[in-house]
């Protein structure tokens, strides 16, 4: 009896004295030994120059910023366009290599513009060739030391009669003069303005707007303007609750009689007088739409209504803008997850008749890689959809002469009907054999389309005479 | 009365069932063996990754507890991001605090390489194969984190009950000699090297 006592006893204190959790590890932050971050370099923006050869053109059009000459995706060329293949395939113009990277062209009057990174130089390089022959005319950028984080480069230039202004993937915006590559002035967001560099590198590509360059920059401002000829900064948007900048570009819209740069941040989204005597100030803003990753930039729609999304799981926004007085007052409409309705992760959707097309990540459940078409009134109601045998991937889509244009990420470009009740389509083909990762958007100008993968950029003639 | 010869008694009868069953059991086993030399293969049962829908069944289906299904990482497929799908949960703070992490049982460890690397790796000691990090991946990453079945710990069932239930069809018998359906080319590369 005494000896069951004894063990009893003993049993209760190792039971009261033992720890059961000893072994378990918490998880705190800081485990990861993340380091400091990478020490700001000083860069010599426009340091390196190279002129090849120069060329005329007579060509007229253009596509001279990322989303077209409208900001809205769609090329309102004149000039009539293939609807179908010929049997050995598009006719290929010419075709270049390319840093690895989604970097995508503008187009100017016979010459294409994309900022490109140099592998064997180490430079951010902005890369002039003719539209027509593909020949590279001349190169202007500066070295920098990259590591390949998802490649490397990412943005389109913009382009105005005079100037080129380029935005690397470290946040160097650069001016040069458009018919030479003539260096103007470069600006150091990061280190000017004490602000980080988007994860994966800077996907924001910067405005013309008038005589000068809207950028945004995040850290001790929000967005600034500089005056193209000088570089003189010509008005900063305080940034008050230091949002970042996020992969999103700043999209003009005339809301109202009131001229506003829209602004999708990792923070927040806001609305920023373009003009006037306010020009700069923030004009309204929320944080109900705040996400780590935004790619997408918004789609400003007539009605004040504006849409939002994002990968990564976030999914969609809308918003409703309004005037109330002499501001405005914003209004969440929508937010939904991205199986709920339309929601994109890299590009932005197009607007074809009043209604928004999209392709939807890959955690959009059944409709998941999908194309679709939403109402206009309710973004989460998909008219159609491309079908579950026509996914796509993050490949970018375009309109023009009334065609829709989607690059699968194998480099397949798929040509179809836009319309608001089906979806039609009328051919594809893979374009590079071994096309990867071909997500830098399309440009189109006088007949000739513009698409890359991760390493070549080619140029089709799609006219359907020349 | 005269006794009646049977000639084929219950001891007899005995006799010859015993004489048949080890006849038959050693030209079954002989005709097993011969059949297996013939071939050369033996085969256990592993997860195609690029089937797998990662519906969380091989963390509960399993015979054994834990489950012999684990997380594995092709490392020349990763992208070493800060922003890591797999490792991170939907709009979580980029640090290792458990409140940010998907892994229900902080079975990837996250250690930062150099500016702006991080590298993942998975502890099997911890993993439950619940592919929650592989859904993550999958969606948002390159796909480098992906299941599969771990031949050290797998009992190689003769009808594998993870299997039974998978809802796509993304387990099956392979050669034992080719164990494992690794993403990438690591594997491969080894074997070159």
């Amino acid at each position: 009896m005494g000896l069951l006592v004894l063990t009893g006893v003993v049993s209760l204190g190792w039971w009261m004295v033992r720890d059961p959790v000893s072994e378990f590890v918490t998880s705190e932050p800081g485990m990861d030994n993340r380091g400091a971050g990478a020490v700001i370099a000083d860069i010599d923006i426009g340091a390196y120059f190279e002129s090849m050869k120069v060329v005329e053109s007579s060509l007229q059009e253009s596509w001279p910023r990322f989303r077209g000459a409208s900001y809205d995706n769609i090329c309102r060329s004149p000039i009539p366009l293939i609807e179908s293949f010929p049997k050995e395939g598009p006719r290929i113009k010419w075709k270049v290599e390319m840093g690895e990277g989604y970097a995508a062209a503008a187009i100017y009057k016979g010459f294409v513009y994309v900022l490109d990174y140099d592998e064997t130089e180490r430079a951010d390089v902005l890369r002039c060739f003719s539209l027509e022959e593909g020949t590279e005319l001349w190169r202007r950028g500066y070295y920098i030391n990259l590591k390949r984080n998802h490649g490397m480069s990412r943005t389109i230039p913009a382009v105005s009669d005079d100037y080129v202004v380029t935005i690397g993937p470290r946040n160097h915006v650069m001016c040069v003069r458009r018919q030479d590559g003539a260096f103007v002035w470069g600006l150091n967001v990061e280190k000017e303005f004490k602000s980080e560099i988007p994860q994966w590198y800077s996907g924001q590509c910067p405005l013309i707007d008038r005589n000068r360059a809207i950028i945004a920059t995040g850290g001790s401002a929000l967005v600034v303007a500089v005056d193209l000829a000088s570089g003189d900064i010509l008005w900063e948007t305080p940034n008050e609750q230091q949002w970042l900048v996020s992969h999103s570009s700043i999209m003009p819209f005339e809301f109202q009689g009131t001229n506003m740069y829209v602004y999708s941040a990792s923070g927040g989204v806001c609305g920023i007088a373009a003009d006037g005597p306010e020009e700069g100030t923030i004009l309204w803003e929320t944080r109900a739409w705040n996400h780590l990753v935004v790619a997408p930039s918004p789609v400003c729609l007539p009605d004040g209504k504006i849409f939002l999304t994002a990968g990564y799981g976030a999914g969609s926004m809308v918003l409703q803008l309004s005037k109330s007085g002499s501001g405005f007052s914003v209004d969440v409409l929508q937010e939904y997850a991205p199986r709920e309705g339309l929601a994109c992760e890299q590009q932005t959707p197009v607007v074809f008749e009043g209604h928004l097309l999209g392709i939807l990540p890959k955690d959009a459940g059944p409709l998941r890689n999908q194309l679709v078409c939403v109402h206009p009134d309710d973004f989460t109601k998909v008219i159609w959809s491309s079908g579950s045998d026509k996914r796509f991937g993050l490949g970018p889509y375009m309109i023009a002469d009334n065609k829709l244009f989607i690059v699968n990420d194998d480099a397949t470009l798929t040509i179809a009907r836009p319309g608001t009740s089906k979806y039609i389509e009328l051919d594809s083909y893979r374009v590079l054999e071994d096309g990867r990762d071909a997500w830098g958007p399309i440009a189109v100008a006088d007949g000739y389309l513009i698409m890359r993968d991760a390493t070549t950029m080619v140029c089709l003639d799609m006219a359907r005479e020349r | 009365m005269e006794k009646k010869d049977k000639g084929y008694n219950r001891r007899d009868f005995i006799n010859n069932g015993i004489r048949l069953a080890l006849g038959a059991t050693v030209a079954g086993t002989a005709a097993f063996t011969l059949s297996r030399s013939a071939t050369g293969k033996d085969y256990v049962w592993q997860i195609d990754p690029f089937k797998c829908t990662q519906c969380g069944r091989c963390a509960t289906e399993c015979v054994r507890s834990e489950s012999a299904v684990k997380c594995v990482h092709a490392f020349d497929l990763c992208g070493y991001c800060d922003v890591c799908s797999g490792y991170l949960k939907p709009g979580a703070k980029l640090e290792t605090g458990a409140e940010n992490q998907l892994c229900p049982t902080a079975a990837i460890q996250r250690k930062y390489i150099e500016e702006p690397y991080f590298e993942y790796i998975i502890d099997e000691e911890l993993c439950i194969g619940c592919g929650k990090c592989v859904k993550g991946c999958s969606a948002f990453g390159n796909g480098s984190l992906h299941l599969q079945i771990r031949h050290d710990l797998c009992l190689n069932c003769n009808q594998c009950s993870i299997a039974a239930s998978c809802p796509s069809d993304a387990i099956s018998r392979v050669p034992a000699d080719e164990p494992y359906l690794i993403k990438g080319d690591f594997t491969k590369g080894e074997e070159k090297g």
